[in-house]
């Protein structure tokens, strides 16, 4: 076993909390820390300004319709022209085909190249495996060792202390042996959930080095506020360190008897 | 009035009523999660009583009980009572000319059948456990009885499939009373929108909620018979069950849920705009059929709640497709609401405004879940306030206002008393800016990465510096539960000596003012009106002419025009045109 007292996280000030309360009125996503996450950020700031351009001209319209025409001496009889008509569906069609053409395009070039490309942890050989065991109310990380395969003598497994190379592909498989938990990372534009039952999959390079936190996103129960872990991105010589040391210690104190301890599985092809 | 009347007035007034209390009880529920996440752990003022051994301190079990009844009660028990039980069943017969729904005893039965959940809810609340804490999702395995034992959820659970029942009750009485009971030349494009509007959302009663009680009855056998339908596939229990399976009709129902929430209210907002800016509403066929729209899609979309859960790619760019496209009738829709007011003749009475504000918190609303509705925008935005504030502000503070909006306007009509102007249109007014401020403020928090149903989210250190702006929402929380009282004030006032009011205070042309007084009669018409028109005759030359009015009543013969014009033709009753 690894140490698992998580160190406090070094990224935010100590201090009092509301030492950045500045930060809180700006509107601003947590930092990001991932190499891909810009992409989400890029396309959020468009999102942004679609979000403000249409509150403007929706509610500015209906703001200068009920200035304008409040008490008029006429109203038109009618229900709309045909033209007029033709005007909202026109208009309705141009502003869907731009915001959400947008937002479409955006989101599928992020998926195709990497959400949903796995091909790119898989054809890494520098890329990092890591499984995640989830249950109330902690994070349970297995890291397959020297010998590169799960289930084996010297796994090594931390609690809520997550470490991983920057600069490097980690390909993690999230399960969950009680109830659904949500594995998050806000730093890395991560979310996936944990399910009892099945092994969900995605991956994540940290960018640079740092300390960051893991966060539960679905309601698991009373200590769900608690489910808190730490994630550490080191250089990969320091990693590489760490994990052999780590090995060593474990296959010291590998009880081959203890399954409870003993949960980890065959790496699942993407 | 015996309790047991099955005339839909007094269905309704029941409904209003119990819809009201639960209500406040959701708000005051609410306020606890604010002064939570603004005072982490200090004890609540006044609230040691409920709390002695924390001294009135939420601790994190009561604080799980307390955001999980709070979106179950407004859902079940507040809003959908609120728009369905109380204005739907008011305004639906009167609207369409019939003289009560198709049928009187299941109306009444349902509101029993709810009724006992609303007990059973309140209930849950003095038992040792205390009451649901799942969620009001209630994913499973965490709301089986191996991870939240206890009668509290049992009960709760039950309450739910009540709420469910009586809203498959009503929804499928109001479909069957629309299709069958319309009066004499009450075709089905001269409904009022607000009809239109309730319709679509029965209709998606009648198919979604089912989906719900299934879900439901299978969670409850699996919490009291010892089945594994979600239970399993837990390594730790071991079996063949999934807890996804849940997830999935969960939503299937959960989505449809929120357009029945608000399709009520959009109906309303489509007549009133038309009403109050005393001009037809623009493109009525279109505003309906994007209504229709919208209500075809919102069965298909649902998984965009479930992006995160590993699914399938091609099921992710489908649902994120389909998701998309929703926005398009809706945005149909809104334009035809901002082109209704162009060349009217504004009127800023209280529906109006409170119609008004809920243009502008739904607009706010659908705007923030543009980013939802594509998977790689939802990811950092899955699960925190972000998604909180976007449906508080389309199903919590637009179906608020539009349930004000209807109830500011047929209030005279329910009660035969006028209500005082000045007073609702400073709730509904103050009542907007706060919610804009309350869930702009989940926004903004939801934005910076604050998770949803955090006890303490301040154990995260990122989320440390959202503490002033948690308490400044909280804030406007606590102001908007206040401004309240300018409600009840009214309310009670005006029921004791509030002045009478005619038979169309806001001069228009609909059945319900032109055709029947105010309070309708038990079997509301004196004689089954004959419609000749559309629901927004306003500002016809014709009737400015003749009449020297700008409304016409929809049964209103102008003077020279063939009364009996539809009359001659076969009773139109049930004739789909």
């Amino acid at each position: 076993m690894s140490d698992s007292s998580p160190r406090p996280v070094v990224e935010a000030p100590a201090g009092s909390p509301r030492g950045d309360a500045s930060r809180a009125w700006t509107l601003s996503l947590p930092e990001d820390a991932s190499t891909h996450g810009h992409r989400i950020d890029a396309l959020l700031g468009w999102s942004h300004r679609f979000e403000a351009g249409l509150a403007l001209v929706a509610l500015g319209w209906l703001a200068v319709a009920v200035w304008r025409f409040r008490g008029a001496r006429r109203a038109a009889s009618d229900g709309g022209t045909r033209r007029s008509r033709a005007w909202v569906l026109g208009l309705a069609l141009s502003v869907f085909l731009v915001v959400d053409g947008t937002l479409l395009v955006g989101s599928e070039g992020y998926l195709r190249d990497v959400l949903w490309n796995l091909e790119v942890p898989a054809k890494d050989p520098r890329t990092v495996r890591i499984e995640i065991n989830a249950h109330q109310w902690s994070w349970e990380a297995r890291y397959a060792g020297a010998d590169g395969r799960f289930g084996t003598a010297d796994d090594v497994v931390t609690w809520n202390d997550l470490r991983v190379p920057a600069g490097v592909p980690v390909w993690v498989q999230v399960v969950s042996t009680d109830v659904v938990h949500g594995f998050s990372l806000p730093h890395f534009r991560v979310k996936l959930d944990a399910i009892p039952g099945r092994v969900n999959q995605t991956w994540f390079q940290a960018a640079r080095e740092g300390d960051w936190e893991v966060a539960c996103y679905q309601h698991c129960g009373t200590s769900h506020y608690r489910m808190r872990g730490v994630l550490r991105a080191v250089s990969p010589e320091s990693y590489a360190t760490w994990l052999q040391e780590a090995g060593r210690q474990a296959e010291r104190v590998y009880d081959a008897d203890d399954t409870a301890a003993n949960w980890g599985w065959e790496w699942k092809a993407p | 009035m015996s309790l047991f009347a099955t005339d839909h007035k007094a269905v309704a007034r029941r409904y209003l009523w119990s819809g009201l209390g639960f209500l406040l009880f959701g708000g005051l529920l609410a306020l606890l999660i604010r002064w939570q996440w603004a005072f982490p752990g200090q004890p609540v003022p006044g609230l040691a009583w409920a709390l002695p051994e924390s001294r009135g301190a939420l601790t994190p079990p009561t604080y799980t009980a307390v955001f999980t009844m709070h979106g179950l009660v407004m859902i079940f028990f507040a809003v959908t009572p609120l728009l369905f039980g109380a204005l739907g069943h008011f305004v639906l017969p009167l609207a369409i000319g019939a003289r009560g729904l198709a049928f009187p005893r299941l109306s009444s039965v349902g509101y029993w059948v709810y009724a006992l959940g609303g007990v059973l809810v309140l209930a849950s609340f003095g038992l040792r456990l205390g009451p649901a804490s799942a969620g009001w999702t209630a994913y499973p395995p965490l709301s089986t009885s191996v991870f939240t034992p206890g009668l509290g959820q049992t009960l709760v659970t039950v309450a739910v499939l009540c709420a469910g029942v009586s809203a498959f009750l009503y929804g499928l009485n109001f479909v069957v009373t629309v299709v069958r009971c319309r009066a004499p030349g009450m075709t089905w494009g001269r409904l009022p929108l607000t009809v239109w509007g309730l319709f679509y959302a029965s209709v998606l009663n009648v198919l979604f909620v089912p989906v719900l009680a299934a879900a439901t009855v299978m969670v409850l056998m699996d919490r009291l018979l010892g089945t594994q339908f979600f239970v399993a596939g837990a390594a730790a229990v071991g079996g063949g069950g999934d807890p996804l399976v849940y997830q999935h009709l969960f939503w299937l129902f959960g989505h449809p849920e929120v357009y029945i929430l608000i399709l009520p209210a959009w109906g309303m907002v489509g007549d009133f705009v038309a009403f109050f800016s005393r001009k037809p509403a623009h493109g009525y066929r279109l505003t309906a059929g994007a209504m229709g729209a919208v209500s075809a899609l919102s069965g298909l979309v649902y998984a965009h709640h479930l992006f995160t859960s590993g699914m399938s790619p091609v099921l992710g760019r489908t649902f994120m497709v389909l998701t998309l496209l929703i926005s398009l009738p809706a945005e149909v829709m809104f334009l035809n609401w901002l082109m209704t007011l162009w060349r009217g003749s504004v009127r800023l009475t209280s529906p109006m405004l409170a119609a008004l504000t809920t243009m502008v918190v739904f607009g706010l609303g659908g705007i923030t879940g543009l980013a939802l509705g594509a998977v790689a925008t939802d990811v950092p935005l899955h699960g925190t306030l972000w998604v909180v504030g976007h449906f508080h502000l389309t199903m919590g503070a637009a179906s608020f206002l539009g349930v004000f909006a209807g109830l500011y306007f047929w209030f005279p009509k329910m009660f035969g008393r006028a209500l005082h102007e000045g007073l609702a249109k400073a709730h509904v007014l103050v009542s907007a800016v706060l919610f804009l401020g309350v869930f702009g403020g989940q926004l903004a928090a939801g934005y910076a990465g604050q998770l949803r149903r955090l006890y303490d989210p301040y154990q995260y250190t990122f989320l440390r510096h959202l503490l002033p702006l948690n308490q400044w929402t909280t804030a406007c929380a606590f102001l908007l539960g206040a401004v309240q009282v300018l409600f009840v004030v009214n309310l009670v006032w005006t029921l004791r000596r509030g002045r009478a009011a005619g038979p169309n205070p806001w001069s228009v042309g609909t059945l319900e003012w032109t055709c029947a007084p105010s309070p309708p009669p038990e079997d509301n018409f004196p004689h089954v009106p004959v419609v000749l028109r559309g629901p927004h005759a306003l500002s016809q030359p014709e009737s400015l002419e003749r009449l020297g009015r700008d409304w016409l009543g929809q049964a209103e013969a102008l003077p020279g025009e063939p009364a009996s014009a539809s009359a001659s033709e076969p009773p139109a009753l049930g004739v789909v045109t």
